[in-house]
């Protein structure tokens, strides 16, 4: 057993040599956006690739690092491969335009979102991916995004039936009690032998 | 033979709690709301009742699926967040209510104070009410820590220390106190298991009882005394509470409830928040930049920051002591000048909320 698990370590740690973060995109993404931002944009961890943590390089089984090498041997685009240390989005960067043209970005991080494109939007929130680099929100969280942006898409999303059918109901309610109030008014005018008095004059 | 400091007891009692309108002819169907220029703000204690109810309900559908201990808190969190039906949106209808409550029980604090609401007999109902406001805080502090995400412990921790930090300004032995509170609330060395059962228990039953009793007691005291005459010349247009009143509360709870859903639906809470704020605590992971407390905590947070803290904690012993004693303190005051003195309070609150940051950052340098 101790064995394996040296063995494992021993292969981590190679497979490891080598393996960066991008960080240039990180920092772009945090500059433009002025939101914080960390590695979990596109990888699985939010520190990073390298260690010993869930969806770290030194945690992952034999399988998972034949699938990491097949990943870094993408250099064009189009690729079907699953990188495990990468989310969906990192993969999706990958599968979209390859290590080749990634690694040739690091140096033009700006141009980044226009390479991948706008159509893209995994997490489904109306923004799509590279919007959310650049606004440095979570390009797989559908609850996280530019508020705005999100707020106006929700609403035409659930404009039917759901926002109506509350619209309705509140404003029938509203009615329904307004003519409650009214006809409290009448029946109290009518039993008050002082119209005008105090308690039901408004 | 009532000694004559019992006597003045029993008056005092007397008069706060007068048993002879604990009628229902009292209570409901004489009671009557005065009109005037400030008679929107006796919606704000309503507005303030209905959101605790929104608490107590999203709360209670929270707790289906929550689970409360350090390895299956988040996981729990973020299971409710996106795989239970409707899960989403229960979520943060409880929290934007959280936050609509305790704006509306500032708000409220703020009118009352203005329409001088506290005078006598009504001193227990203003104590009460600060107690609430108190509670609420108490809500929202626990609240916060329960997703157990980066943003949630490290603000936790942030807010223990500086309980601790008290301890250096007391003088002998009373300094352990803080020490010994903060053991208290931690439960453990660290912010860990221990802190998040004890948050867990207040948050979901101890507070909500003790709110629910407080709330029992302020509601009967606002019930037999009425409401304040509220301007200092005083009206003699009024309406009565039942059905009038009532029914116009009910109306504008229907229409908080909209904006309300609406926000919760359309508009997640965390998207104000830089997204690693909200990944699951690592206690030996990097801890994300921006933590910091819920925005109404702010008033006292970026003061914290910027001035020595015997100051804040001097100012905040003096301010809260202050709203205790309101009844006392501001007797002789007109409402002029209560008005002035609720307008400053309610200025200095929205600056260091709204632009705290900026302020923070304009004597720091950068945030």
């Amino acid at each position: 057993m101790a064995l394996r698990v040296a063995i494992l370590f021993g292969v981590a740690a190679l497979a490891g040599r080598g393996a960066h973060a991008y960080p240039e995109f990180q920092r772009y993404s945090q500059q433009v956006s002025g939101r914080f931002v960390n590695c979990a944009m596109c990888h699985v961890h939010p520190d990073g690739p390298i260690g010993l943590k869930p969806g770290q390089i030194g945690k992952l089984t034999p399988a998972e690092l034949g699938q990491l090498n097949s990943a870094r041997g993408a250099f064009l685009p189009g690729q079907d491969v699953m990188n495990p240390i990468l989310n969906e989005f990192g993969n999706a960067l990958l599968k979209k335009l390859g290590k080749k043209r990634i690694l040739e970005l690091r140096l033009q991080p700006d141009q980044l979102a226009d390479a991948y494109g706008y159509e893209s939007d995994i997490d489904g929130d109306g923004v799509p991916d590279a919007h959310e680099f650049l606004q440095g929100t979570d390009p797989v969280d559908p609850q996280n995004g530019a508020p705005w942006a999100l707020f106006t898409h929700n609403l035409r999303r659930y404009a039917f039936p759901h926002l109506f059918l509350l619209v309705t109901a509140t404003a029938l309610g509203l009615f329904g009690m307004n003519n409650l109030l009214k006809w409290f008014h009448q029946t109290m005018d009518k039993g008050s032998p002082e119209p005008g008095a105090t308690g039901t004059k408004h | 033979m009532p000694t004559a400091r019992t006597q003045d007891l029993m008056r005092f009692l007397a008069e706060r709690f007068p048993l002879e309108k604990f009628s229902f002819r009292s209570l409901v169907q004489k009671k009557e709301v005065p009109l005037h220029k400030m008679a929107w703000a006796y919606y704000l204690g309503g507005l303030a009742l209905f959101c605790f109810f929104i608490q107590l309900s999203t709360g209670l559908l929270l707790l289906f699926y929550y689970e409360p201990t350090v390895s299956d808190a988040h996981a729990s969190v973020e299971f409710i967040t996106h795989n239970v039906s409707g899960g989403a949106l229960i979520r943060n209808l409880h929290t934007w209510s959280s936050s609509a409550m305790i704006l509306f029980v500032l708000a409220h604090l703020v009118t009352t104070f203005a329409m001088k609401a506290f005078e006598k007999p009504r001193e227990m109902t203003w104590i009460s009410g600060v107690v609430l406001l108190l509670l609420t805080f108490a809500f929202g502090f626990t609240g916060y820590l329960l997703p157990w995400h980066q943003i949630a412990v490290n603000a936790t921790k942030v807010g223990l220390q500086s309980i601790e930090e008290a301890g250096r300004y007391l003088p002998g032995e009373l300094g352990k106190l803080p020490g010994q509170i903060k053991e208290l609330i931690q439960g453990e060395q660290s912010v860990g298991q221990a802190t998040l059962s004890r948050f867990y228990a207040l948050h979901v039953v101890i507070l909500p009882f003790t709110l629910c009793a407080l709330l029992g007691f302020h509601l009967l005291s606002v019930q037999l005394h009425g409401m304040s005459q509220g301007v200092d010349k005083a009206t003699n247009k009024t309406e009565a509470f039942f059905p009038f009143f009532l029914l116009k509360d009910f109306s504008l709870w229907g229409i908080g409830f909209l904006v309300m859903f609406v926000l919760a639906l359309c508009l997640p809470f965390e998207s104000f928040f830089s997204f690693p704020l909200f990944q699951p605590f690592d206690p030996l992971g990097s801890t994300p930049e921006g933590i910091k407390p819920e925005w109404y905590f702010f008033f006292v947070y970026y003061p914290l920051e910027l001035l020595p803290f015997w100051f804040i904690m001097l100012a905040s012993t003096v301010a809260l002591g202050g709203l205790f004693m309101t009844p006392w303190l501001f007797r002789p005051a007109n409402r002029r000048t209560l008005a002035f003195l609720a307008c400053a309070a309610a200025l200095y609150l929205i600056v260091m909320t709204v632009f705290g940051q900026n302020i923070y950052a304009l004597f720091k340098g950068s945030q």
